[in-house]
């Protein structure tokens, strides 16, 4: 896994609504798959059936609120990663999905009223350590911040490489 | 300000024996559950850590139990390296296709005890609140962690408190009380909470109905629900557990919660709630559904497939005939509900009446195999979750209800209130 850039995440809006639950990202049946890129093809085909194929590196997964709620499963943000997107803002997060997406390396921010502020398709600029979203006109949206330990996880590029460090550390 | 069961369940757990909540501390784990998440995705993760010997394998249950027998290759696979990790970790407890769904296991086999932290690599894992033990859902990769070290960090949650009294009127079961209380909440509505379920209601549950309200708490986004240990739940656990010791664990008085709710059944009685697609917090009274045509009538899943559910339907549908055009398929949640359910009497009913009756394992819950929906097809369901596409095609519409709502609805072929074939 390589380490994330973290200051500088530019990318496009891909916009979504409130409840996109964990069968909406990536439903039970491909769960089986034990190849991520071929899992990674049905990302949020339900919701938006062009997202996997389309969607750049770097772009931002915008939605409501309660993102990723539903199943444990670590594939929701794990196909995410996978298909490059940079972070997901989303106005609350359901609490499996907020953990996990950091353990896959993929950076989470909660800012209320994302969804009224930005529009599908315009260009983000994110800034992790400030917790800060740069719009295309210049104005700067602050989010919550992050709590260290969430961090320290996504510096390292998950928890992976973090629970190796730590190893190292003892 | 005193500790609620949270925060003194998990301050047993920590280094230092405190827990307040809104803190992370770093706690031992006494049990884990883990299923196919093993060999699709926890065995991968701990190769990459580099860990190959885990921490206890007489505190780990690995179950092959939501693709069960394997319906498909992929699954066979990872039943098969299941089973190789389980034979070279000599872990203790192990469930194969043969005996039902990893929660059930774990109360049938006596592994949740209470005070107990217990981790599950699925998010209905907050299940054996029942037996006042602290457990809660994480995924792949913090499963990985608890396997090879036996700790991991936790986030103390904050706790909601719920005192239930009064009676569940006839053929209104546990179910529809949780289906009332997740849609009061919203979908969102607990997000990282603890629910705390007390009151005399509550404390005469049987260890089924208590097993479901904690079980479909997460549906609401709590992290975990607990209850007191009662009668039920200590004579089940004298039953089913080797260990015989174990330090139940009750609030404080002075206990700090964000809100307490209060539900009186006498004063404002319960009647079926269905909760209509696409979120089970979409709870209506079944009054608002009635009447509308299904396909097929599922009872079973770790939230209601267990003896109590078998046998209010069997009385619904004893002597009667499932409508025509509609499939009633029961999935008993485990090998012992289901030898249960065949000497009780209660198989032979069903399927007399015309029920499809498959071996235990999560099956069309999860929308794996033995009951997936079709285009357009309508379900009414006794399982915990009707997001859309979650049993089938994705334009397939899922109601869910108590196992009374769904005999008495395959009975008639439309959604039924079930007090009004009794
Ligand atoms: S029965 Fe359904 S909800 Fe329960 S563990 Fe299996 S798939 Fe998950």
């Amino acid at each position: 896994m390589m380490k994330r850039n973290l200051e500088n995440i530019v990318g496009k809006v891909w916009k979504f609504g409130s409840n996109i639950d964990t069968d909406q990202i990536i439903q039970g049946r491909y769960l089986m798959m034990l190849d991520y890129s071929e899992m990674a093809k049905h990302t949020l085909k339900i919701q938006r059936p062009d997202f996997a194929s389309n969607v750049q590196k770097n772009d931002i997964v915008v939605a409501g609120k309660n993102f990723g709620g539903g199943s444990s499963r670590e594939e929701a943000p794990k196909v995410l990663e996978v298909l490059g997107v940079g972070c997901v803002i989303a106005e609350s997060f359901a609490r499996i999905f907020f953990r996990n997406s950091f353990n896959v390396g993929l950076p989470s921010l909660i800012v209320p009223d994302i969804t009224e502020q930005v529009e599908d398709g315009e260009t983000l600029i994110v800034n992790l350590s400030k917790g800060t979203v740069k719009k295309d006109n210049g104005t700067i949206l602050q989010a919550a911040p992050l709590p260290p330990l969430m961090m320290d996880i996504v510096s390292a590029g998950g928890a992976i490489p973090w629970f190796k460090q730590r190893l190292v550390g003892q | 300000m005193g500790a609620t069961l949270a925060e003194k369940i998990l301050a047993t757990h920590t280094t230092d024996g405190k827990a307040t909540a809104g803190e992370i501390v770093e706690a031992n784990v006494d049990f884990v559950m883990v299923h196919e998440v093993l060999g699709s995705r926890i065995m991968p993760i701990l190769d990459e850590m580099g860990v190959d010997k885990v921490w206890d394998p007489k505190r780990i249950l690995v179950v092959n139990d939501h693709w069960a027998p394997a319906p498909n290759i992929q699954s066979a696979e990872i039943h098969q390296r299941n089973r190789d990790f389980v034979r070279k970790h000599g872990i203790t407890h192990f469930c194969d296709v043969n005996c039902g769904i990893c929660h059930q296991v774990m109360a049938d086999w006596g592994l949740a005890r209470p005070g107990e932290l217990i981790v599950g690599c699925d998010s209905h894992t907050c299940s054996y609140g029942a037996f006042n033990a602290f457990s809660t859902g994480l995924a792949a990769t913090d499963t990985a962690i608890i396997l090879a070290t036996g700790s991991n960090w936790f986030r103390v949650p904050e706790s909601r408190r719920f005192e239930i009294s009064g009676e569940l009127p006839d053929f209104v079961m546990s179910k529809d009380l949780i289906l009332r209380i997740v849609t009061d909440l919203g979908s969102d509505g607990a997000t990282y909470e603890s629910l705390e379920f007390h009151g005399p209601t509550i404390d005469s549950m049987t260890v089924p109905s208590r097993m479901t309200m904690c079980n479909m708490s997460v549906e609401a986004g709590a992290k975990t629900a607990i209850m007191t240990l009662n009668e039920s739940a200590t004579s089940w656990l004298n039953a089913k557990s080797a260990m015989s010791t174990w330090t139940p664990m009750e609030p404080d008085r002075d206990a700090g919660y964000v809100e307490t709710h209060r539900y009186d059944l006498d004063s404002d009685p319960l009647g079926p709630i269905v909760s209509a697609p696409n979120s089970p917090a979409n709870g209506k009274a079944v009054e608002e559904v009635e009447g509308i045509e299904i396909d097929q009538a599922f009872i079973g899943s770790c939230t209601n497939g267990r003896l109590e559910d078998i046998e209010i339907a069997a009385r619904i549908l004893k002597g009667k005939n499932v409508a025509q055009g509609v499939r009633l398929i029961l999935t008993p949640a485990s090998m012992e509900t289901y030898l249960s359910a065949v000497r009780a009497g209660f198989i032979e009913t069903l399927i007399t009446s015309g029920a499809v009756v498959t071996n235990p394992t999560c099956g069309a819950c999860v929308g794996g195999h033995l009951g997936i929906l079709g285009p357009d097809e309508v379900a009414i369901s006794s399982t915990n979750r009707n997001f859309r596409g979650r049993m089938g095609h994705p334009e397939s519409l899922v109601y869910l209800a108590s196992p009374a709502t769904v005999a008495a609805s395959a009975l008639k072929g439309v959604i039924t209130d079930p007090r009004s074939v009794a």
